[in-house]
This record gives C-alpha cells, sequence and structure tokens, in this order.
C-alpha cells in the first residue's frame, strides 16, 4: 500500500562513496565526532537521506546513533566531515538557524509554559504574531488530538500526550528535517507498538523526512525505509528493513538483529563460488561469488532462527546444513515457540509456530537434528 | 492500516487507537495526574498527629525564641521610658515612643538610606550572583565538580562574619588602605579615594561581597532544577541564546530570585554591624540607631519602638517582592 522507497545509496554503504545526489535531501559525508577525552563517538559516516524518506540509526548504546543526530541538529560539533541539507552545508549553524527539529528522549517540554504555549514556542522564536501563532499551534494541537488539554501544564499530562506535545512543538515549525531521539523510549510498550504505526502514517502523510534513532530493533524494522546499523562508531550496514534481518552482512548486525544462528569454522571444501563451512557436526554452504578463503580458512556464517526447520526423528543427520543439537529448552511465546539448542558447545535457536508447541513440551535433553536452506545461509564479514 | 477517520486529508494521528492503548496502559501505570492527586489527599488526611508531634518542637522553638521576644519587644514599644525605673521603664501604656518616632527625621532618612542601600545590594547581588549560579548549575557537567566548587564558592562563609569584616575594612579598604596604596602606586589616581573610607560606598560594597552567597545559593538550586535538555530544545526551536535564557530559564528561576533577593534585603535592611565596622562613625543604618538606642541610651521603650516600625518595613519589602512575581503559582 505505502510507495517503497529505494535508497539512493548501496546497501552495505559503509564502505561506499556517498551518493552524488547532493542537490536534495540530506547528506553526511566522512562526519567524525572525536570527544575531548579522545573517545571516538562517531567516525566515517557516510549518508544520503531523501526527503520523504523514514531512516533509523539503530545500535546499542554508546555506538554514536544519537551523537550523529545531535551532529545533524547542531548540539554537537563534528570533528571532522560535512552535513549538507539540499546542498547547503549546515556544518557551521547554531542549532537554532537550523531547518532541522529534534524530538528529544524525554520530551524536555518546558514545565513553566502550558501545552499551547510549549507548541507556540518555536514559532514566537521565530517572530510569528500571537493570533497567528495561537492559530497555528491550535492547528498542530488538533493534528495529535490534544485540543482539549491546551491550557493543561506538561506535568498534568500522562507519558503519551506529553510525546504528542513535543510531536506537535516541532512539527509546527516546518522543520526540513524531522530528527527523532528514542522517541518512543519513555512509553509504556502497549503504547509504543500503537505509536510505532501512528507515527509512520503520519509520516508518510507528511511527507516529511525523519532520522529516528533507536535501540530497538523491531521498532527500527517497523518504522524505517532504511535502517542503519551502527557499532562502535562505525556504520555496519545500510539497507532497508527485510535486509538488514534476512541478510546481515557482518556479524555484528547479525548477533545485535537477534535471533540468528551463527555459525564460526572453516571452509571444509569449495565448489567453484560454493564454500561448505563446517565445525563439526553443523555444516553449511553458502554461494560466495568472489570470496578469497580458500579450505581451512575461518569462516563465519548466520542462519536465521525462523528459517530453521526441525528433524524430530533426525532423517536428516550428516547431511549438508544441518546441524545436531541438543534441546536446552523449549519456550512458548503465545504465537511462536523458540526452542534454546546447543551444537558443538554452541547455542542455537529455532523459531517454529506456537501450535507445534504441543509436540515439543518437556522434550529438554533430546536429541534432534535441524536443516536449513542454503538460500538462508549467510556468509558474515568482520 | 491508515483508517484515516477524519476524511478531509490534513495529516494526522489517529488519536482514538493511541487513547484506547492509553488507556489500557494507565490501568496498570497510573498517571502522573492521578499519582499526585494520591499523594496530596495522603497528606492531608493520613498521620496528621504524627506530623504535629514532629513539628512540634520546632513551633516551641519558634516560639520561644521568635513570637516571644517578638511580642514582649511589641509591648515594651507600648510602654513608657523612665529614668531611675528597674530596666528603664513602666508598664505604663504610652503611644509617644511612636509619635515621637515619627517626627524624628534622622530615624526616616536612615530608613530611606538604609532602604536605598539594601535595594542596592538586592540587584548587585542578582547581578553578581546570577552569572556564578549559572555556570555551577548549567555549565559544569558532572554533579561532582557542581558540589565541589559550589563548597569552594561557599568558602568565605568558613571564616566568621567578624574575621571577613576586619579583613576587608584595614588592609583592604579605607583612606590608607591597601586598595588605595595600589591605586595610588600604579598610578591610577593620585589622591586616596574618599569612598574607600568609612563611606556608604565601602559599607554596600562590604554588604554585597557578604551577602551575596544567600543569592547564589537559591539560585544555583533553582537554575540546577531547569532540564537541560529543554533548554537545547529551545535553541532547536529557533531560541538564541537571549531569548533561551529570557523564556526558558529565568520563568523557571523566579522562585530562586525572589527567596534570595527576601535573603539579601532582610539581611541588609537590619545590618548594624558591618555598618559599624566598615563605616565607622560616619555611617549610619535602622540597625544602628536601634541599637544605640537600646546599648548606648538605654531607652528600651524608644528602641523597642523602632525596632517594630524596621520590622514591619521588612514585612512590607517582603510582601512587595513576592507581589511582584507569581512566587507562589511557581511554588
Amino acid at each position: 500500500m505505502a510507495e517503497e522507497r529505494v535508497g539512493l545509496a548501496t546497501e552495505g554503504a559503509a564502505t561506499a562513496a556517498p551518493s552524488t545526489a547532493k542537490g536534495s535531501g540530506l547528506d553526511l559525508i566522512e562526519l567524525t565526532k572525536v570527544f575531548p577525552g579522545g573517545t571516538v563517538a562517531v567516525e566515517d559516516f557516510n549518508l544520503h537521506v531523501d526527503h520523504g524518506e523514514y531512516v533509523v540509526l539503530l545500535g546499542p548504546s554508546g555506538c554514536g546513533k544519537t551523537t550523529t543526530l545531535r551532529m545533524i541538529g547542531g548540539h554537537e560539533f563534528p570533528t571532522s566531515g560535512e552535513i549538507l541539507l539540499d546542498g547547503q552545508s549546515l556544518v557551521h549553524l547554531p542549532p537554532h538557524k537550523r531547518p532541522t527539529t529534534t524530538v528529544f528522549q524525554h520530551f524536555a517540554l518546558f514545565p513553566h509554559r502550558t501545552v499551547l504555549d510549549n507548541v507556540a514556542f518555536g514559532l514566537k522564536m521565530h517572530g510569528v504574531r500571537k493570533q497567528e501563532r495561537r492559530r497555528q499551534a491550535m492547528e498542530a494541537l488538533e493534528m495529535v488530538g490534544l485540543v482539549p488539554l491546551a491550557d493543561r501544564r506538561p506535568r498534568q499530562l500522562s507519558g503519551g500526550q506529553q510525546q504528542r506535545v513535543a510531536l506537535a512543538r516541532v512539527l509546527v515549525t516546518q522543520p526540513k528535517a524531522l530528527l527523532l531521539d528514542e522517541p518512543l523510549g519513555d512509553l509504556d510498550r502497549l503504547l509504543q507498538l500503537r505509536m510505532r504505526v501512528e507515527l509512520r502514517n503520519l509520516q508518510r502523510q507528511l511527507g516529511l523526512m525523519f532520522v529516528h534513532v533507536t535501540h530497538n530493533q523491531e521498532e527500527a524494522l517497523s518504522m524505517a525505509d532504511r535502517i542503519v546499523v551502527m557499532n562502535d562508531a562505525r556504520i555496519q550496514q545500510i539497507a532497508e528493513p527485510v535486509t538488514i534481518a534476512t541478510k546481515p552482512e557482518t556479524e555484528l548486525v547479525a548477533r545485535f538483529m537477534g535471533d540468528n544462528n551463527i555459525i564460526q569454522g572453516r571452509v571444509a571444501s569449495r565448489e567453484g563460488d560454493r564454500l561448505i563451512i563446517e565445525n563439526g557436526s553443523v555444516r553449511a554452504s553458502v554461494v560466495a561469488p568472489g570470496d578469497p578463503r580458500a579450505v581451512g580458512d575461518e569462516a563465519v556464517v548466520s542462519v536465521r532462527a525462523a528459517a530453521v526447520e526441525l528433524d524430530l526423528n533426525r532423517s536428516g543427520a550428516g547431511e549438508l546444513n544441518s546441524a545436531d543439537c541438543e534441546i536446552v529448552f523449549v519456550e512458548f511465546l503465545g504465537d511462536l515457540v523458540k526452542l534454546h539448542l546447543t551444537a558443538e558447545g554452541e547455542r542455537m535457536l529455532a523459531k517454529v509456530p506456537g501450535e507445534r508447541y504441543p509436540s515439543l513440551r518437556g522434550r529438554e535433553g533430546e536429541k534432534i537434528t535441524i536443516t536449513w536452506k542454503e538460500e538462508d545461509v549467510q556468509l558474515l564479514g568482520r | 492500516m491508515s483508517n484515516s477517520s477524519a476524511g478531509d486529508g490534513t495529516p494526522h494521528l489517529d488519536v482514538t487507537e493511541i487513547e484506547q492503548a492509553e488507556e489500557l496502559v494507565e490501568q496498570r501505570v497510573p498517571s502522573t495526574e492521578h499519582a499526585l492527586g494520591a499523594s496530596e489527599s495522603a497528606a492531608r488526611t493520613g498521620g496528621g498527629w504524627i506530623t504535629t508531634v514532629w513539628a512540634a518542637p520546632g513551633f516551641a522553638w519558634l516560639g520561644f525564641y521568635l513570637i516571644a521576644p517578638l511580642v514582649f519587644i511589641v509591648l515594651v514599644s507600648f510602654w513608657t521610658y523612665q529614668v531611675g525605673a528597674k530596666s528603664g521603664f513602666v508598664a505604663d501604656w504610652t503611644f509617644s515612643n511612636y509619635s515621637e518616632l515619627f517626627r524624628d527625621s534622622t530615624y526616616w532618612n536612615n530608613m530611606l538610606s538604609s532602604f536605598y542601600r539594601s535595594l542596592i545590594a538586592v540587584v548587585a547581588c542578582l547581578v553578581f550572583g546570577f552569572p556564578v549560579a549559572y555556570f555551577l548549575a548549567l555549565k559544569v557537567n558532572s554533579l561532582r565538580n557542581q558540589i565541589a566548587l559550589f563548597v569552594f564558592a561557599l568558602a568565605p562563609f568558613w571564616t566568621s562574619y567578624l574575621t571577613r569584616s576586619v579583613a576587608w575594612t584595614y588592609p583592604l579598604m579605607g583612606r590608607e588602605g591597601g586598595l588605595n596604596q595600589v591605586l595610588q602606586k600604579i598610578g591610577i589616581v593620585n589622591e586616596p579615594i574618599e569612598a574607600l573610607g568609612f563611606s556608604e560606598t565601602s559599607v554596600t560594597l562590604a554588604m554585597i561581597q557578604l551577602y551575596v552567597l544567600f543569592m547564589i545559593t537559591p539560585l544555583f538550586f533553582t537554575l540546577s532544577q531547569v532540564d537541560r535538555t529543554a533548554l537545547e530544545a529551545a535553541r532547536d526551536l529557533g531560541g538564541n541564546w537571549w531569548r533561551t535564557f529570557r523564556e526558558v530559564i529565568l520563568p523557571q528561576t523566579m522562585p530562586g530570585v525572589v527567596i534570595g533577593s527576601i535573603f539579601i534585603f532582610v539581611l541588609t535592611m537590619g545590618e548594624y554591624g558591618t555598618v559599624r565596622v566598615i563605616g565607622g562613625n560616619a555611617i549610619s543604618s535602622v540597625g544602628t540607631i536601634v541599637q544605640s538606642r537600646v546599648e548606648i541610651a538605654v531607652q528600651y521603650p524608644q528602641g523597642a519602638a523602632s525596632a517594630v516600625l524596621l520590622v514591619l518595613a521588612l514585612v512590607l519589602g517582603v510582601f512587595v517582592i513576592t507581589r511582584f512575581s507569581n512566587l507562589r503559582e511557581d511554588l
């Protein structure tokens, strides 16, 4: 139903050249931030974001995603690199002169002002007359459904309502890019799930560029047109959610996204472009054109837990793309069952539909063989 | 998925869905509003007598050391001065202490000059104290450094009041004091500056130096309450430094400004020690008048009446300060 947006930057652009389309949209070029103590927060960050695109910066805390967002907003100054919006450099502009606005993590509302005055604040700063800013602020409150609460103080509102005030407050200034720092982090889970859909919907209706920072994988997958996975100050992978989920490029992405089986082994044989990777009874094949590895070299592959099939009578034992495992724990999660396994001392995971729970419960300690298809095997880089 | 309830095509959030989710959440996590309401009513109803018992020693203390002497002073101010009587007065009701005082232009001139001095001290303490408090609360990043620097700023208070006054007076101030000598040595002035001697200026400067911490402290604590991300948000929304200060920081700091101003006003208006030490006999204040009436002339009723009027002036001043700001609403 929604138009699928294919980013201009190539997938896995960590090392690729920045997009040449510098006329329109946001460009971050070789952005680096080193803090005074010598800590490298962001290193060599390259990204192009189109107008109307929803990009999520995803990574564990301390990976540099928030620092990147703050550099776009002007709250941190890059040590080196360039930030362009529609071809115009933002690097030397203070926050109040940038056409970007931020939804801060804990909403950062002004406690001494009413909801209406909070929303009208940006307009006041831009010299809009009182009547006009009141009208526009009311419109913004209408948009987030808070008109009846216009005269309240922020502390009289629930977390979800405060979040909507924060949203109205930034949208009223009509920014060219909206920056969101963990915008759903303070909300209760149920509300978070609802807000994901609604926020994404609103962004589509507005056609506005959103750059959203989160450490929540599910949130990133559900909301983004493109996800930028970061770790340790660097970009690990830039791709659409489906690619991030099914084709992680690095071990870090595979581990961080969770529910991936990581197989660390050695190349047992090579037939043309097909590598057979082995770790004891665990054997996986992957087609990797141009991969320089020879027999005996180390290799790491991943297989999604949801792509794993159970072979309860172990007819496929010893085959290619299978592993002999022991069941450690059967975890029932309603719609699905997670089977926690070990193979060759490594933890493995299988996810199967919840209906299969009756046939699996209580089978901890038993031997089982799991299988998967070659196309579900992903060769990982470092 | 995009079941836009308002079909006018303007972008909006589907609020009904959000509010349904929020309602479910509320059942488990009461909103701040509910929580506040609950704690308020608990404070109003529950444990009333326990609170009373806890507060009793405090009230007794206040009663014995504040209310009782005050009542006594008011009584004495309406009694009659009599030479030779035990402690110099008899308990005969009279209004003459006040009527004399109302005609006493020296007293009123001193009241006025004390008020004027206090006003300057309040403004000066605000002007000098605010940047210090602002720096401590909003520019120093770790709580540890904040506390360390704050304690350091309090260091002058570790020495006693008198030591500081004296240290200020003789080596530094005065016609032949250090400051004047230095200024003459480096050739800025040829003659000693009289204002640095026993003068109004010296007294005011000394008071500012002695009391500025009573301004810095409340300002520091209110500024510390200001949410720093809210300041970033203000800048983000287009506020430059000054607008952010004016629109976001200052309104939230008003309680500190008011409390600091009350401190400085009350402390300086009733001052007599600093005036005596720094001003010598050249400068007087309402405080020194009360002191000389009581200690030198031993005219308790007259002294009491001048003290009562001073207290009334202080109360009036505090009332005006709180009126000027909407402190009650902010607190």
